[in-house]
């Protein structure tokens, strides 16, 4: 079975880059959302195994989905991820449960990396 | 031709446009309400999406004015700055800045500089004052007056597409109605009105065909990291060769064969193309090659996976389809190879596991052919044993209007689509011969079974036809010879009527079960039409012949 992802980030553009990327490596993007409503509607609906969540949303920050995604996904991974000068926030979110964290402009070696490597370590609540 | 590249290029640029005029609202709300929290808060989010997007893209500068801003947006917001002053000159004259680096991206201009602007971001950072300029400070300002763009791009669900299309379908139908009453009533007024409605609509149906329109590139663009994994998994070296990315094709028909030709490719690098060693021993370089190419043909698209593997085995496939009983020993020993390929399309063909003897090329192929016949497109294959094999798909252009000829059986009409048609032939009794109760002609060197259309359509229950005599063939007979699975059949009709463009409509239930007709069509005069289905009338010619 493919693992399943689902991609949060506001640039349309971004989220394209990220789906071929990951579509192209053989994982199964399952959804794109654009914002945090939306991101935890879909999370629920979709119950991904993996979520690219980006720091900075337009209605809600990133940190504040993560804290809400932990609790209603508790077993969906979260890999954060940011443009530089947002690693104040990026490390309160590993400290929040997020497993690793991708930097702008990434490329799809390092992307494909991060995804694989979180997906392969223990989810989260083991690890605590 | 559309690469990834430049798909993201288009992308970019159509967010970074958007980015920008947002920027320019939440900059007039600051300057009324200079501690506007959400306004603040959205520069700050806008000037962070574009230094990324622009660092993704490679626009380093365009990156770094953005990215400065952000950081003065971020220190306002913690209200270690004030949106005032000097301040506000030099951050209207950065968004301005961003708005000439993005329009000349889009005009594939080298971006203008901004040395001076980026050491007044930086001292305003520092929270140093800015060195301005008054000269250049009122010649920037009148320049943003001047320039106000939309973006060029639009983004459109292809939910709304359809909908847009299943629309004109309807106005065809009324507007070829609409023609014919003109005809009748032989108003002159009225007729040169519908003539020009027929023109105008014409132009809006394939506008809109237009629009749904898509390079194959999007989809065939995927592929060499499908080729490097598969290729790496069976441990092959494989080069691809991708050709034709600039075809264009209805963005639906491209979504229903993605599965079909993800299935071919990995047919092709695990069965089609040998081992290293067994290459070597063959002769042939050790890489495979594996080529992808699109290519237009009249109204159609092509579509071909090509490879120089091992080719199809012909005799194992014919020893196969005895066993599988699909035809007799006798039968089979006089088939054409092409005839004999056929068979792998069956369903299940390859079900067995000993599928290696005839190069693996069977698993699943019945799907492909599925996918193809549910757009009314074709599958081809052209192969020779330790050369090579290529499958061509053979699809429309655009979905819904399709060109097909009518017919008429019993003064009803018939539409035939024109993609499995071959030719239509008048015949002679003489050129007609009748072999084991079933009418034969030769064309092009084959021999073609005929049978009348009124006897597939009107017989009932699952016996085998009448056979045919000599007696019955009384005068010209009028054949329309269609293909289907490289298998030719000749449909005896009571005459041809047109040939004419058809909007082709589903069949409702309870009427869907029929399989022999695709869909229903209403021509100009408001008869309604039925649209054979030649795959299902060539099946059931073969159960029932007798």
């Amino acid at each position: 079975m493919n693992k399943r992802i689902l991609i949060v980030d506001d640039s349309f553009y971004m989220r394209t880059m990220l789906k071929n990327m990951l579509t192209d490596a053989g994982y199964e993007v399952v959804g794109e959302a654009a914002n945090g409503a939306q991101a935890l509607e879909m999370a629920t609906a979709t119950t991904p195994d993996l979520i690219t969540l980006d720091v900075i949303l337009p209605d809600n920050t990133g940190l504040d989905v993560l804290k809400s995604l932990r609790q209603s996904q508790p077993s969906a991974k979260v890999v954060m991820c940011s443009a530089v000068g947002q690693e104040v926030i990026v490390n309160e979110a590993i400290e929040n449960g997020a497993l690793a964290y991708i930097v702008k402009p990434f490329s799809e070696e390092k992307v494909l990396e991060i995804v694989g490597a979180a997906l392969k370590s223990d989810s989260p609540e083991q690890a605590a | 031709m559309k690469t990834r590249d430049q798909e993201y290029r288009e992308m970019f640029m159509a967010e970074a446009l958007e980015y920008y005029d947002s920027m320019s609202r939440h900059l007039s709300e600051l300057e009324r309400n200079p501690n506007a929290g959400p306004a603040l808060n959205e520069l700050f989010r806008l000037m962070h999406n574009l230094k990324a997007n622009a660092r993704a893209m490679g626009f380093n500068d365009l990156g770094e004015v953005a990215h400065h801003l952000e950081t003065l947006f971020g220190l306002i917001r913690d209200q270690e700055r004030t949106f005032s002053g000097s301040l506000i000159r030099v951050v209207f004259a950065g968004v301005d800045a961003l708005g000439n680096m993005i329009r000349a991206v889009g005009a594939n201009q080298p971006l203008p500089d901004a040395t001076a602007l980026l050491e007044n971001l930086d001292r305003l950072v520092r929270g140093e004052e800015p060195i301005l300029d008054e000269t250049e400070a009122a010649e920037t300002e009148e320049e943003s007056n001047k320039k106000m763009e939309l973006s060029d791009l639009v983004y459109i669900q292809v939910k709304k597409l359809d909908n847009l299309l299943n629309l004109v379908g309807e106005l065809v139908i009324d507007r070829d109605r609409i023609m014919t009453l003109a005809q009748e009533l032989d108003n002159p007024a009225l007729l040169a009105t519908a003539q020009h409605l027929f023109r105008i609509s014409d132009d809006l149906q394939y506008s809109v065909m237009d629009a749904r329109l898509v390079g194959v590139g999007v989809l065939l663009n995927k592929f060499p990291r499908v080729v490097r994994d598969v290729a790496s998994a069976e441990d092959k070296e494989v080069e691809l060769t991708l050709s034709g990315q600039d075809v264009q094709i209805d963005r639906n028909i491209l979504q229903i064969i993605t599965d079909a030709l993800l299935h071919l490719v990995r047919n092709a690098v695990s069965h089609g193309l040998e081992t290293k060693e067994q290459r070597a021993k063959a002769g042939k370089p050790p890489v495979g090659r594996l080529t992808l190419s699109a290519l237009t043909e009249r109204d159609d698209v092509l579509i071909q996976v090509g490879d120089d593997g091992r080719g199809i085995d012909t005799e194992s496939v014919r020893r196969k389809a005895v066993e599988r009983g699909l035809t007799t020993a006798s039968a089979a020993a006089g088939l054409s190879e092409q005839a004999v390929w056929a068979f792998l399309f069956e369903p299940g063909f390859s079900m067995a596991q000993q599928v290696t003897d005839i190069s693996g090329r069977g698993v699943g192929l019945d799907v492909v052919k599925l996918a193809l016949d549910s757009l009314g497109g074709q599958l081809r294959v052209e192969s020779q044993l330790g050369v090579g094999t290529t499958f061509t798909l053979v699809l429309p252009t655009s979905i819904a209007v399709k060109g097909a000829l009518l017919v008429e059986v019993e003064e009803r009409p018939y539409a035939v689509p024109l993609l499995h048609t071959d030719t239509v032939l008048s015949l002679h009794p003489g050129q007609i011969s009748v072999v084991g109760g079933v009418m034969v002609t030769h064309f092009q060197e084959q021999s073609v079974p005929l049978v009348p259309l009124r006897q597939l359509l009107y017989d009932e229950g699952d016996g085998p036809l009448p056979l045919a005599t000599r007696d019955d063939i009384v005068g010209p007979q009028q054949v329309l010879v269609v293909n289907y699975n490289n298998r030719r059949l000749g449909l005896v009709v009571d005459r041809f009527i047109r040939q004419q463009n058809i909007v082709i409509k589903p069949l409702s239930k309870p009427l869907d079960t029929i399989d022999l007709f695709g869909g229903v069509t209403l021509l100009g005069s408001g008869q309604v039409c039925l649209v054979l289905d030649v795959p299902a009338l060539t099946r059931l010619f073969l159960n029932k012949r007798p």
